[in-house]
């Protein structure tokens, strides 16, 4: 693969405003995910990836599928910007999110991370990168090359 | 000839700010305004009590304090009946599914005569709180709801999108809530009548870029109930009434995102239900009159439009914002005011977007009459627009 799928792993303070569950079966994905492994379920029988992870090919119906690594880059398909935030995150208002489109041919929804405010628009290019809050991760996209 | 199935009465509540909070020494109490709403529709009607046979509720928000509010409510009216008594549920699409399921009890003969009905009481808790379940509806709870996505944020990306790929402006959107405010101005069951003007529009705080706040639905409490009978009893009523022509349902296989790169904005299920709609009418997309939307936000009322077939891809927001879809123009939509004006009370909104398309095709609309309006057109969705419910009417006098 062009783009390793070790993303980077960008320190974020406190903890996540409505942290995910994690099952068995996802636990390799967020437990990855901590040290930079970007990755989901892939399905032996048709070959296809889905995103997020699933114990079932929603193509086939196989429940053969086995963890394969994701592209770390891709471009961004649409974003918004929160202001009218649900309480849990009143405190993080306003923030971006996106969808991206992952070089390998996934469409995933995420956190845009931004330290200065970024201009995002649709079709550049953005890397995944790893927020490590202090209870564990989250996955967002960054600009590619990020003005210093 | 296939039995049909009409709408012969209809009753609703003023979009507004009903719902009480829980410290006020006087409560609004749901069953109060639905027995009272019964009552009016029936009468509305021209049927009696014991011609109703089934009823089909929009599940209550859970700030309802009532629980069973179905079954409570036949104690209240003492209404017995041999057809079916359910709440049903799902999201924005509820009432579309309670108006289609009445329709059902009618078409499988389990009754002659049949209710749609609900109430949606949400406005005395607070959006930020109201959001805390809201955000659990959209997307995936885990991998989405982590990041902080909102409902109408996924909106709020179809409008980034539209707008890149077709240079649509943020003024050519506005235009959307500008007129539909004119509409809800001469719509007494809407929440907010007071003309507003692009500049207004687009100068308004924004809640999820690029819309603001006059973009995005209000907050509202509603409540509403319409009398379906077989085509047989409304002809033996003598009064005009508008019949299902046309019914059609797709669910694109996606909740909210697909993670196979589509065209997002495409609203595929929007365009099939109605393809399906269109031909069991036995008409085209120019053939409608008139169409009342499922559009919580500007965008959507947009991407509907274009999806369903009234306006061509990527010109929804020039047509708006030429003045097509306003009263007098091309094909108006939204004549009540849509979500934007005449409010959006979710769990039953579609029941209103039919409340309308009664009017308007019984010829009661007063000020925002459609001329000569025949065939009428109502939308309900999941998600972002991943399932469409469409019904078309037809006026018969």
């Amino acid at each position: 693969m062009t783009h390793p799928a070790t993303l980077s792993v960008v320190p974020a303070t406190g903890r996540r405003s409505y942290p995910p569950r994690i099952s068995a079966f996802t636990q390799p994905f967020w437990d990855g995910l901590r040290s930079g492994h970007w990755q989901t379920t892939c399905c032996q029988e048709c070959s296809r990836q889905t995103f997020p992870p699933k114990p079932v090919c929603p193509h086939c119906w196989s429940t053969r599928v086995t963890w394969s690594d994701l592209s770390a880059r891709g471009t961004l398909y649409s974003w918004t910007r929160i202001h009218a935030a649900p309480t849990a995150f009143a405190s993080e208002a306003p923030y971006a999110v996106g969808i991206v489109d992952l070089d390998s041919g996934i469409r995933l929804a995420c956190r845009l991370h931004e330290g200065d405010p970024v201009a995002w628009r649709p079709g550049m290019t953005v890397e995944m990168t790893v927020l490590q809050f202090e209870d564990g991760p989250l996955f967002a996209a960054r600009p590619l090359n990020p003005t210093p | 000839m296939t039995r049909r199935v009409a709408i012969i009465g209809t009753s609703a509540i003023p979009i507004g700010r009903h719902q009480t909070s829980d410290d006020a020494q006087l409560q609004t109490l749901e069953h109060e305004i639905m027995t009272r709403l019964v009552v009016e529709a029936v009468r509305d009607a021209g049927v009696e009590k014991n011609d109703i046979q089934s009823l089909i509720f929009t599940l209550p928000r859970p700030y309802t304090r009532q629980k069973y509010f179905h079954t409570f409510l036949m104690g209240q009216l003492r209404l017995s009946c041999r057809g079916s008594v359910m709440e049903v549920m799902g999201n924005g699409m509820t009432a579309a599914l309670a108006f289609d399921q009445a329709c059902n009890e009618i078409l499988l003969g389990r009754a002659e005569v049949a209710l749609a009905l609900g109430i949606n009481m949400e406005s005395a808790v607070s959006a930020a709180e109201h959001a805390m379940s809201s955000m659990r509806t959209t997307g995936d709870v885990d991998f989405h709801t982590s990041a902080g996505f909102t409902p109408i944020s996924w909106y709020a990306m179809d409008a980034t999108r539209y707008m890149h790929e077709y240079g649509a402006t943020r003024e050519q959107l506005g235009a959307v809530a500008v007129k539909n405010r004119h509409h809800a101005s001469l719509n007494p069951l809407a929440q907010y009548r007071k003309p507003i003007t692009l500049e207004e529009v687009v100068g308004q705080r924004p809640i999820v870029e690029p819309l603001g706040l006059y973009d995005v639905p209000p907050r509202g409490d509603g409540a509403a109930c319409l009398v379906l009978a077989s085509e047989e009893v409304a002809r033996s009523l003598g009064r005009p009434y508008a019949v299902v022509r046309g019914r059609g349902f797709f669910h694109d296989g996606s909740h909210q995102i697909n993670d196979v790169p589509n065209n997002m904005i495409a609203f595929e299920a929007a365009r099939q239900a109605a393809a399906t709609a269109y031909q069991q009418a036995g008409i085209a997309a120019a053939d409608i009159d008139l169409a009342e939307l499922y559009a919580p936000c500007t965008i959507v009322e947009v991407l509907v439009s274009e999806a369903i077939g009234l306006c061509p891809q990527g010109q929804g927001a020039r047509a708006a914002f030429d003045g097509e879809t306003r009263l007098g123009g091309r094909i108006p939509i939204s004549t009540s005011g849509g979500l934007t004006s005449r409010g959006h009370p979710a769990y039953v909104t579609s029941l209103y977007n039919y409340v309308e398309l009664a009017e308007q095709l019984r010829g009661r609309a007063g000020e925002r009459q459609v001329k000569d309006a025949r065939l009428g057109l109502a939308t309900g969705e999941l998600g972002n627009y991943n399932a469409a419910l469409i019904h078309v009417l037809e006026a018969m006098a």
